[in-house]
């Protein structure tokens, strides 16, 4: 058959964000497939540069739209190691409370984003729904449902609002107990099986050779390989959590380790619950307005396991008003651009969004 | 600081010829190589269980007249995380590809090229355009580059007429 140019995305109902996928294929094989990013590119790190430290907070969460308080606390743990801040103690644990809460709500999201190409969208507004209930728990802790800016250098902008202890508890047993109904209507739904197991396979060995983390390193690896456990920051070495694992990376896998760690992530929230400290919630990093803070020089490189993999920023200062430098280390990238040309053809094209969803890419973070 | 990080920097500094050392955060090192030593550095620096290329970026010292590409590698066996970094010249920035000790580098390459105008020697996808369509300017995140006039010059203001838009229901 003759081989045909196909563009998938970037507008298009199983594509997830504003990226392409350009490819050839045969029939509906696809032969050979490239990303074309760069649709989402808003020059995030030269903006950081023009910004001040303070100014800036407003701009990272948008670097990644679902899960965006992965970039408020690696870009705040860099300034806290150059100007070597202690955090108070609860602002550790409140912290480590809305990151949980993040990834709950973008491992739902994966659920959801699976069924639009297996064509299952009740599991869509399932989670969706669910995920909502995160981002009204995020509106009364922040005031803002998806970009919180709330994790700052120092600590978190406030302290918890009163009463929200219970709503959360209120709100992850209600989850916990209808997250074996996802079970039954995703991963044990011999329809969506049929397009999941035994798919879109990554061998253990191209884990390393592409950069993958994540997930995707865990589900092949069979190593518990999470920067939570490797690296603790904040206060994960205090609470007791295991990190699930795999030796047989297929969709179905990728999918099964998201499902298990949402219950881990409801483990760590309870403990956080439990175990958070009365306090102070934020240290200055510099006297003066926050306008006019500068952060002493140098070159720091921070990450933290996303649900996608390590996210790191890595911050040069001069002792400026104004970094020198941020450069993003989007977790996706080394699967989204690399993983997908090299091991994407041979697959179906209705493969491809699985791809991204099972994979967790995150196309504002390619295009940063 | 531990022994893990002191027995390794000491294998280093035998082996290889360092610029400099720091310890900006817990569990994590930077090493500066002078560029020719650059690549035998990453490959022992893999073979000693850095086997994980996080991220490679620059950074422009405009004032100093060079680049800086930085190699932010980890291992995840002991959770060490080191910044092997180098200078190259500003005025020819030229460097060989790092794609054969890390096969993951390819698209960063990429992304430096773009962004900085580093050339990769030996990475024949290095110079294709990936994020920046039709670019006509100088790489965008050097420092001499300005963001503000470029859109001047590309996009110049434009005049609009006082009442641009019709009445509702009016004929133009």
């Amino acid at each position: 058959m003759k081989e045909v140019k196909l563009f998938v995305g970037p507008q298009h109902p199983g594509m997830h964000g504003n990226a392409s996928i350009h490819m050839y294929v045969d029939g509906d094989i696809i032969n050979r497939a490239y990303l074309l990013p760069g649709m989402l590119h808003r020059g995030f790190e030269k903006s950081m540069e023009k910004r001040t430290w303070m100014n800036n907070i407003a701009l990272i969460p948008r670097i990644c739209v679902p899960e965006p308080d992965t970039n408020e606390m690696v870009y705040a743990m860099n300034i806290e190691a150059l100007a070597n801040i202690e955090v108070p103690e609860r602002a550790h644990w409140i912290r480590m409370l809305v990151l949980e809460l993040a990834r709950l709500a973008i491992h739902l999201m994966a659920f959801g984003g699976c069924g639009g190409p297996t064509g299952l969208y009740t599991a869509m507004y399932w989670a969706q729904a669910d995920r909502d209930g995160i981002l009204e728990l995020f509106e009364e802790i922040s005031g803002q449902r998806i970009y919180h800016m709330y994790i700052v250098a120092g600590g978190v902008r406030k302290d918890l609002p009163k009463g929200i202890e219970k709503k959360i508890i209120a709100y992850i047993d209600d989850l916990e107990a209808r997250l074996p109904d996802y079970e039954e209507l995703v991963l044990n739904n011999p329809s969506i099986r049929k397009r999941l197991v035994d798919n879109i396979i990554l061998p253990k060995e191209v884990v390393w050779e592409l950069g993958v983390t994540g997930i995707g390193m865990r589900s092949a690896t069979g190593e518990p390989y999470d920067l939570r456990k490797v690296t603790p920051y904040a206060r994960y070495d205090k609470v007791e959590f295991d990190v699930p694992t795999a030796t047989y990376s297929d969709a179905q896998t990728r999918m099964t380790l998201k499902y298990l760690e949402m219950y881990q992530t409801i483990r760590i929230i309870r403990q956080v619950l439990d175990m958070m400290p009365k306090g102070k919630v934020r240290a200055k990093v510099d006297d003066g307005s926050a306008l006019r803070w500068k952060v002493p020089a140098g070159q720091v490189y921070s990450a933290v396991e996303a649900s996608r993999g390590e996210y790191g920023y890595y911050t040069v200062s001069t002792g400026e008003l104004m970094p020198y430098r941020v450069a993003v280390r989007g977790a996706s990238f080394p699967q989204g651009l690399l993983g997908l040309e090299k091991y994407l053809p041979g697959h179906r094209i209705d493969d491809a969004p699985l791809w991204f969803d099972t994979m967790g890419i995150c196309s504002p973070e390619i295009d940063r | 600081m531990n022994n893990i990080i002191k027995e390794f920097v000491d294998n280093v500094t035998a082996k290889f010829e360092l610029m400099g050392v720091d310890y900006p955060a817990d569990l994590q090192v930077s090493l500066d190589f002078d560029q020719r030593d650059i690549h035998n550095a990453l490959a022992y620096i893999k073979g000693a269980g850095w086997t994980q290329m996080s991220l490679l970026t620059c950074v422009d010292w405009i004032a100093d007249n060079e680049f800086q590409l930085v190699f932010i590698l980890f291992n995840w066996k002991n959770g060490v995380r080191l910044q092997v970094r180098t200078r190259i010249d500003r005025d020819k920035p030229v460097f060989t590809t790092i794609t054969n000790i890390y096969p993951g580098a390819q698209y960063y390459e990429r992304d430096v090229h773009e962004f900085f105008g580093v050339e990769f020697e030996g990475n024949p996808d290095s110079y294709k355009q990936l994020f920046l369509e039709n670019w006509d300017d100088i790489p965008p995140l050097r420092k001499d580059f300005d963001a503000i006039a470029y859109s001047d010059r590309k996009y110049p203001a434009r005049k609009y007429k006082a009442n641009f838009s019709t009445e509702a229901g009016e004929s133009k």
